[in-house]
């Protein structure tokens, strides 16, 4: 029986497999959450989205490390091996991030990033192609000079330890920062609230903040 | 700030996370995600987890 990987957590909190009718994979000092798996046709919206519901309910109950989606064994065995090979490290990221929440911070264009001009639209001239090659790159050096504003903004507001913040700047069209911070369950209500005073101050883009979720971008993977 | 559910943006930054971000045991076998790209309405995200899929199966 194949099983998709689901978090990894430690050996003590490994009775939350049974409580989600999940199966535990132990090592000595981790236990990897798994799910048996049949891949009946390829993953979709459902199974990505019943990943992340799986992950949050083992998060809302212990510390764990998720697993990115879709990573599969051929059987309990195969996913013991490369839990052990892993365990030391595991281990130490679970004690450093486990009991720690993701805060997904995303400030989105208001004008979602309409203003860019698109090199799609064909050129009547070779003036008006080169002219609005120029006008494109302008657009995105300012975008990406506010993009960066932002960030200042943002960190200033959040005062989180640098290790613990992860941020991309324009990562899409219509989004100025894509930010990840990792902070406690009782800070959240308190960075929430800043978040939402500054994101007044911010016209140009609307802010959005996700969360708590597993520390899905701070778990390295190697 | 605007209600989360207001925006598209949202699902786009969930999808990002479970597909490229995570802990990976080095060698698994990754599964295809094929029909991901409909609940996605940044191409470049698209592109990004494609990326992902493929230095992992490179790893195999």
């Amino acid at each position: 029986m194949t099983f998709l990987l689901r978090a990894i957590v430690a050996a003590e909190d490994g009775g939350v497999a049974a409580e989600l009718g999940l199966t535990a994979v132990p090592a000595s000092v981790v236990v990897a959450l798994a799910s048996p798996w049949e891949a009946a046709g390829p993953a979709g919206e459902a199974e990505l989205l019943d990943h992340h519901r799986v992950v949050q309910a083992v998060f809302g109950r212990v510390p764990c490390l998720p697993a990115r989606f879709g990573s599969v064994f051929a059987d309990a065995a195969a996913l013991r091996t490369r839990l052990a090979a892993r365990e030391k490290d595991l281990a130490a990221q679970l004690a450093r991030l486990g009991h720690r929440c993701e805060l997904a911070i995303t400030c989105a264009w208001r004008d979602s990033g309409a203003a860019l001009p698109t090199t799609s639209i064909p050129a009547m001239t070779g003036r008006d192609y080169l002219e609005r090659g120029v006008t494109r790159a302008r657009t995105q050096k300012e975008r990406q000079r506010r993009a960066d504003e932002i960030v200042a903004r943002l960190l200033g507001e959040l005062a989180v330890e640098p290790a613990f913040i992860r941020h991309r700047t324009c990562p899409r069209p219509a989004v100025a920062v894509s930010m990840s911070a990792l902070v406690t369950r009782d800070e959240i209500d308190e960075i929430n609230s800043r978040l939402e005073r500054l994101g007044a101050q911010l016209p140009d883009v609307t802010t959005v903040v996700q969360g708590p979720w597993a520390p899905y971008t701070f778990a390295v993977s190697e | 700030m605007r209600d989360a559910a207001t925006l598209d943006v949202p699902l786009v930054e969930l999808v990002d996370r479970l597909l490229n971000r995570g802990v990976v045991l080095t060698g698994e076998l990754t599964i295809s995600v094929a029909g991901v790209d409909l609940i996605y309405l940044g191409l470049s995200v698209v592109l990004t987890s494609v990326e992902t899929i493929r230095e992992a199966g490179a790893e195999i």
